[in-house]
């Protein structure tokens, strides 16, 4: 495939997804990118900002097979990943394999933090490994694969907040802000009117096999041993016991429990990747890296105590690193 | 921004880095140079300065010079590596100045065969786009660093204080111990057969030197003399021992004689301390008496430094006794004369002829002294021609012209003091007159004259009336 083809399908991916989502451009072509980078995009926001709804109209211009999963705390594993059941067929009893709701392209996680910590592992292996195991049996799920998981930052309460493991296999963590003045006026008139848009499919049929081309490409984009070595730095600054390199008497210092771990690392490279592509370039330029540094790391930097008490987000950490991290 | 275009250049982008490198460096050798020669060259210079002063020997200033090379040779060596460019470097530079996003950079650091060729060809075509936008001449010139400007300008002070200085040093050092070396050298040199004749011409030399009646101008002349018979002497060697030690000789020879044109010129200062203290000026005074100064003093020391002698200029009353001698302390006398009927008022009962006599070779006029000295010497030993003389003045001196004596604040002090000075300074001193002198006449004294009133001040004056 060539860049030219994946920018052409990327754009026009974006462009079908913005006739439904107002606004949340950047958003839109973050999720793309993780889609082709194989990754999983943790979307954090207040209800009501159309996360369930960019999800949906993702996997219909991608033309894909989409499930929804509502976490709830009596949610089972098995309700996720599907269970054997006893059939009858020409007077044979057998166990048979019933597959869950995991297997799907595109599989939306509405509100993952309202389930049980039991339940949530159970998505761990579908995501990591793009395969379950059910009685012994290990199932393949579908590809390419997709998790799109949302999480509400209020209501807490009746919540298990997923752990940093879980936390780490999400390739990104997106912020869904509220919309600008002028994109909610148009939210209104597209959703409060008789006209509505229909999302046409972008990926022909065998669509999958495309998409694995892409993401192939995504991966052969070049990038400079020194800014590998950048990444290396940046991730390693994170680190509270750096020794070397890690910027000294700063926030960094001071309020990390733990820093961002080798998938950061990797996180960061593969969606600088993704960004260079959709920028008609076939190698990675440190402004790639500085534009997904935020989402690739914020949820992988582990906040101490202090840091909770005086308020200092991830986001606030992440760009002291970023300023204390020369390029060169 | 894509630039997908094939441009005219035919280079390849990592040429053009590694181009950049090059030239890079090449300012870091530069930079490098332009803060370490400097100070190096001026510690030789300064080492050839001492050496000529005699205060270092050949083979150790040749051997300082060489190590000071040597540290500053290594200084550029030491500095240069940790500063010179990387590949990484230069393609970032190169990214930066012509707007490229990491391209340079990417294609100058990659390893080729590692990466897909349809990747790469396209890469290569990108970056060659950007090229036009660079000239590495225009967009990366060498800049002259402030270090470089530090480095010369601390470099060139160092050498002028050298400069000056080191005479007042050496004047300051040898004053006793150059001739001392001197014996030392002749010492060793006796020690050596092939130089005994030239020993004994030096040690001759060397006693002439200490000799208090020959004057200044004839030592210098002797250890030049002798100067130029050891470097010859010097050439003509064969043993490298013989000629070292020549050299010191000479070295120490030409101390000698900076020191005694050194001594020669504090005796001219001298004598324009003591002649031209008396600063006189002619011109017209407002009757008070007032010391006035003016820069006529300076100017006759030179026209006296070709006159016979010091001690002939001090003395005011000799100079007169031998007026055919001294034209010049002629024509003073002869202004002293023509001042005669303006006695001083503050120095009553004192002949002021006498007085400025002894004082006034300074009070001739610029002109006077610098003429004789500069252009054409006065005939000795007879009445000067009328040529010599300025116009307005004549053998009878400064006719008709006003003029003010000024003494210096200093020997006032001495004076007041009768502080020790020599014989002859205490006797001039003594046969100076006060100031101030002038004989320009003071306002007639009329007694009972009403004197200025002063003023009331204005919110007393109601109170006093």
């Amino acid at each position: 495939m060539e860049p030219q083809q994946f920018q052409q399908a990327f754009r026009r991916l974006e462009a079908e997804v913005q006739k439904v989502i107002v606004g949340h451009d950047d958003l839109i072509r973050k999720i793309l990118i993780a889609f082709f980078a194989g990754g999983h995009v943790l979307l954090e926001g207040v209800p009501g900002l159309g996360k369930t709804l960019l999800v949906k109209s993702l996997s219909q211009a991608l033309g894909m097979s989409f499930k929804r999963i509502q976490f709830t705390p009596d949610l089972m594993p098995s309700d996720i990943v599907g269970t054997e059941v006893l059939t009858e067929d020409s007077g044979r009893r057998e166990f048979q394999f019933k597959r869950g709701p995991i297997f799907a392209h595109v599989v939306l996680a509405d509100e993952i933090n309202r389930a049980t910590p039991k339940t949530q592992s159970a998505v761990l292996e579908a995501m990591e490994e793009k395969q379950v195991t059910v009685f012994g049996d290990s199932h393949i799920l579908e590809t390419p694969f997709i998790v799109l998981a949302t999480q509400n930052p209020i209501e807490l309460e009746g919540t298990y907040p997923l752990p940093e493991a879980q936390l780490d296999r999400f390739f990104f963590k997106l912020l869904v802000t509220a919309p600008a003045p002028a994109e909610l006026k148009e939210i209104l008139k597209r959703t409060t009117g008789t006209a509505t848009s229909e999302i046409s499919r972008v990926l022909p049929e065998d669509g999958g096999q495309l998409v694995g081309e892409m993401q192939q490409l995504l991966r052969q984009v070049m990038i400079a041993p020194p800014i590998e070595d950048y990444v290396v730095r940046l991730v390693h600054a994170t680190q509270a016991d750096a020794v070397n390199g890690g910027p000294s008497k700063s926030l960094v210092k001071q309020y990390i429990r733990y820093g961002a771990s080798p998938r950061g690392a990797q996180a960061i490279i593969l969606g600088a990747k993704g960004n260079a592509l959709t920028e008609n370039r076939v190698h990675v330029s440190y402004e790639d890296i500085e534009r997904v540094l935020y989402p690739a790391l914020r949820h992988r930097l582990i906040l101490n105590f202090q840091a909770e008490a005086e308020n200092i987000s991830t986001d606030q950490v992440i760009g002291e690193v970023l300023k204390h991290v020369s390029r060169n | 921004m894509q630039v997908l275009s094939r441009p005219s250049s035919p280079e390849r982008p990592e040429t053009l880095v590694h181009r950049l490198v090059a030239q890079l460096s090449r300012q870091v050798l530069w930079d490098s140079l332009l803060l370490f020669v400097p100070p190096a060259a001026a510690v030789v210079y300064v080492l050839a300065l001492l050496f000529q002063a005699a205060w270092l020997s050949r083979t150790g200033a040749i051997v300082a010079a060489i190590f000071t090379l040597g540290l500053g040779a290594f200084a550029v060596l030491l500095r240069r590596p940790p500063l010179l460019p990387t590949v990484r470097r230069a393609a970032h530079l190169v990214d930066q100045k012509s707007g490229a996003k990491d391209h340079f950079l990417t294609l100058a650091t990659i390893d080729p065969a590692s990466q897909p060729l349809v990747l790469l060809t396209r890469l290569r075509l990108q970056t060659e786009g950007f090229l036009n936008r660079i000239q590495l001449r225009r967009d990366f010139p060498y800049k002259f660093k402030s270090s470089a400007y530090w480095s010369l300008g601390t470099s060139l002070i160092t050498v002028v204080l050298f400069h000056l200085l080191l005479p007042i040093a050496q004047s300051a050092r040898y004053g006793a111990t150059v001739q001392e070396r001197l014996r030392e050298l002749a010492q060793q040199m006796a020690a050596k057969p092939e130089l005994r004749g030239l020993t004994k011409e030096l040690q001759t030399v060397l006693s002439k030197l200490d000799d208090p009646k020959i004057s200044p101008q004839e030592k210098q002349a002797l250890a030049q003399d002798m100067e130029r018979k050891l470097n010859e002497q010097q050439k003509k060697e064969e043993q490298k021992d013989n000629r070292d030690l020549l050299s010191q000789a000479a070295s120490a020879l030409d101390g000698l004689e900076k020191q005694q044109q050194l001594a020669s010129g504090q005796d001219q200062q001298k004598d324009q301390q003591k002649g031209g203290g008396g600063i006189q000026s002619n011109a017209p005074q407002d009757g008070q008496g007032e010391n006035k100064q003016s820069q006529g003093g300076s100017g006759e020391s030179k026209g006296e430094s070709a006159a016979p002698s010091q001690e002939t200029m001090d003395q005011g009353q000799s100079a007169q006794a031998k007026p055919k001698e001294q034209g010049q302390e002629k024509n003073q006398a002869g202004d002293a004369k023509n001042n005669q009927n303006q006695p001083d008022p503050n120095q009553p009962g004192k002949d002021p002829n006498k007085e400025k006599a002894g004082k006034t070779e300074g009070g001739a006029k610029d002109g006077a002294g610098k003429q004789q000295a500069s252009e054409e010497p006065p005939p000795q030993g007879g009445p000067q021609a009328d040529r010599f003389y300025k116009p307005g003045e004549g053998k009878e001196g400064l006719a008709t012209k006003g003029y003010v004596t000024v003494q210096m604040p200093e020997e006032l002090v001495a004076d007041a003091k009768g502080e020790s000075r020599t014989g002859k300074e205490s006797k001039n001193t003594r046969a100076r007159t006060q100031v101030p002198v002038s004989n320009v006449p003071l306002p007639a004294h009329v007694p009972n004259a009403p004197t200025e009133k002063q003023q009331v001040p204005i919110e007393y004056r109601g109170i006093i009336r």
